[in-house]
C-alpha cells in the first residue's frame, strides 16, 4: 500500500481519482494548489505523488526543490495537459520523471502507481544478446551458439543456410564478432549486381579497367582484409562467374578487374543462401567445387516457428528498440506476446521486426499499450500456407472447407461479402457452414 | 499584429492553446467518470454510482460544447482586432 498524495484544482477529477486510487488499495491525500500541498508536505510523508502540471498558484514543477529536501524523496508523476509539456519537463527535471497526459485512464493511474513502466524497461534491457547480436534462449538457438563458438576458433568458411528472414546476416555479424578478428566486417549481396558489375564488387578494378571505371577500387576481398566477408545470397551469383570466384577461395589471391597485380586476401568468407541444401545440389546454382570450399562448415538456422519460446524475447527486443528511437514507453501484455506466439511467422525473426514496428506505428504515441491488428498476415504467408495445402490425396470437400474458411477470414466473418468471393449464394454458403457445425457460433 | 511564417498571430497561438487546456478538463472528467461506469459495472463500486457518473459526463459533454463555442467568439474577436 502507498500514500499518495494528488495535487490538481479540479474536485471532480481529484474526487474521482481518489476512488480509483483507493480502489487500488492505496492512501490518498488531495490538495487543490502549491500552498495545500505544501502544507501537507510538512504533516505527511509520501510515497508517490501526483502532480498537476498547472495549477493556480503556479506550476507543480516549482515543487520539486522542496521534494528534493525531503528525508525520503516521493516518486513524482506530472500530470499534464498537453504532450509536448513532456520534452520541456524532461529538459527541466531529466529523464527520471514519470508523465500521464490528459485525459487520464484508470489504468494509466494503475501503471504508474505499481510502477510497471519502470520494471518493464529494466527487463527489456535485460534481453541477453549472444555474441552481440543474436536474441534466444531456445534449444535450436543454444545449439545454434555452440556451433558458433566452435567456428569463430578457427578460419574455416561457413555456409548459412535458412529461410527469408531467418536471420543469416545476423548470424554472420555475430560470428565475426565472436571470432575476435582484427580486420573489418564487410557485407554484400551476390544477387544485387549484374553479371558487369560483380566482379568489379568483388575483386575491385583498376582505372579505366570499364567505361566508367574513373578510379581504381577495392573489391570486397581486399576490404575484408583480417576480418569477415559476408557474401549474401550466394546462390544468385550469376554461374559463369563462380570460376573466379573459385580461384579466389583457392588461391588466396585477388587480380582487380583490368589488373594484373596478384593482390594477396586474407579474411573468412561466411555465405549464404535462403535454399535448401538438396535445392542447391539439384539445381546447379552453385558449382560443387565452390560449395565445398563456401561450405567448410554449414550452419542451419533455425525458422521462427521452430523456436517459438523466443518470440516474447524478440518482441520485447524490438519494441525496446522502437521507443529508443522515438522516445515512447510501449510495452506489451503478456496476452499480447502469446498472439504473437501463437503466429507460425513464415517470414520469420524479418517479418516479426516489422510487424512490431508497424503495429508501433500504429498505436497512440502518449500510451503504453501497443494496439494490434486484429490479424496477422502477409502477402508471403498466404503463399507458403496455401502451397501445401493442394496437394494429391485430399479431398474435393476438404479444400472446399478450407477455402470457405480462408475467405471468411479475409472479409472477417462477413458471410454476404464471403459468398460473393467464392461465387456462391449467400444460402448455399450457410448451408456449408451449417454442415460444418459451425453456424450456431456465429449466427444463430 | 505580428504575423509568423505560419500565418497565425502568436497571440492567436497563446489564446488558442489556452482554450485547447480548458477543454481538456471536462474531457478529461469524461474519461475519468467513464471509469466510475466500468467500475460500476464490474461491480467493485455500487450501480448507483455509475448513473451519478453518467449524469456528469453528460454535463461535461456540455460544458466542452459551450467551452468551444466561446472559443469560437472569442478567436473571432481576436480577428476584428
Amino acid at each position: 500500500m502507498l500514500t499518495v498524495l494528488l495535487v490538481d484544482d479540479d474536485p471532480e477529477f481529484t474526487e474521482v481519482a481518489c476512488t480509483i486510487i483507493e480502489f487500488l488499495g492505496h492512501e490518498v491525500l488531495t490538495a487543490a494548489d502549491l500552498s495545500e500541498a505544501r502544507d501537507w508536505l510538512t504533516k505527511e510523508s509520501f510515497d508517490h505523488i501526483l502532480l498537476d502540471f498547472m495549477l493556480p498558484d503556479g506550476s507543480g514543477v516549482h515543487l520539486f526543490e522542496e521534494l528534493d529536501a525531503l528525508a525520503k524523496r516521493p516518486k513524482v508523476t506530472l500530470i499534464t495537459g498537453h504532450p509536448s509539456v513532456r520534452g520541456i519537463i524532461k529538459g527541466l527535471c531529466g529523464p527520471n520523471i514519470d508523465y500521464l497526459v490528459k485525459p487520464i485512464q484508470r489504468e494509466d493511474i494503475e501503471a504508474t502507481l505499481s510502477g510497471k513502466k519502470a520494471p518493464a524497461a529494466e527487463k527489456t534491457k535485460g534481453v541477453k544478446k549472444y555474441f552481440g547480436h543474436l536474441i534466444g534462449e531456445s534449444a535450436p538457438m543454444r545449439e545454434l551458439y555452440k556451433l558458433i563458438e566452435r567456428v569463430s576458433r578457427t578460419s574455416a568458411n561457413v555456409m548459412l543456410l535458412g529461410e527469408s528472414g531467418a536471420g543469416k546476416e545476423v548470424v554472420a555479424a555475430a560470428i565475426h564478432e565472436a571470432s575476435e578478428s582484427e580486420g573489418p566486417y564487410i557485407a554484400t549481396n551476390c544477387g544485387a549486381f549484374s553479371k558487369e558489375l560483380i566482379g568489379s564488387e568483388l575483386f575491385g578494378h583498376e582505372k579505366g579497367a570499364f567505361t566508367g571505371a574513373v578510379g581504381k577500387k577495392e573489391g570486397v576481398f581486399e576490404q575484408a582484409e583480417g576480418g569477415t566477408l559476408f557474401l549474401d545470397e550466394i546462390t544468385e551469383m550469376p554461374i559463369d562467374m563462380q570460376p573466379n570466384l573459385l580461384r579466389v577461395l583457392e588461391n588466396k589471391v585477388v587480380i582487380r578487374v583490368g589488373g594484373t597485380k596478384t593482390i594477396p586476401v586474407n579474411c573468412r568468407v561466411v555465405s549464404a543462401t535462403n535454399r535448401r541444401m538438396e535445392e542447391i545440389a539439384q539445381s546447379k546454382v552453385l558449382r560443387e567445387d565452390i560449395y565445398f570450399r563456401l561450405a567448410v562448415f554449414p550452419i542451419t538456422i533455425p525458422p521462427l516457428r521452430n523456436r517459438k519460446e523466443d518470440i516474447p524475447l524478440l518482441a520485447t527486443h524490438f519494441i525496446d528498440e522502437f521507443n529508443r528511437d522515438n522516445d515512447t514507453r510501449f510495452t506489451w501484455e503478456s496476452s499480447q506476446l502469446d498472439t504473437l506466439t501463437a503466429y507460425d511467422w513464415p517470414g520469420n525473426v524479418r517479418e516479426l521486426r516489422h510487424f512490431v514496428h508497424r503495429a508501433a506505428i500504429m498505436s497512440d504515441p502518449d500510451k503504453p499499450a501497443i494496439e494490434l491488428p486484429k490479424t496477422i498476415e502477409s502477402p508471403f504467408a498466404q503463399k507458403q500456407s496455401t502451397t501445401p495445402a493442394l496437394e494429391a490425396g485430399r479431398t474435393i470437400e476438404d479444400v472446399e472447407k478450407e477455402l470457405i474458411y480462408a475467405t471468411l477470414e479475409k472479409v472477417n466473418g462477413n458471410k454476404t461479402l464471403a459468398a460473393d468471393m467464392l461465387g456462391i449464394s449467400t444460402k448455399t454458403l450457410y448451408n456449408r457452414l451449417h454442415a460444418y457445425g459451425d453456424l450456431s457460433k456465429d449466427d444463430a | 499584429m505580428r504575423n509568423n511564417s505560419g500565418g497565425m498571430s502568436e497571440q492567436h497561438q497563446a489564446e488558442l492553446a489556452k482554450w485547447v487546456h480548458d477543454a481538456r478538463k471536462p474531457l478529461n472528467r469524461i474519461s475519468m467518470q467513464a471509469e466510475l461506469v466500468k467500475m460500476a459495472l464490474a461491480g467493485d463500486i455500487p450501480v448507483e454510482k455509475a448513473t451519478e457518473a453518467l449524469d456528469k459526463i453528460i454535463v461535461s459533454t456540455k460544458d466542452c460544447s459551450a467551452l468551444l463555442t466561446d472559443m469560437v467568439t472569442a478567436m473571432t474577436d481576436i480577428d476584428r482586432e
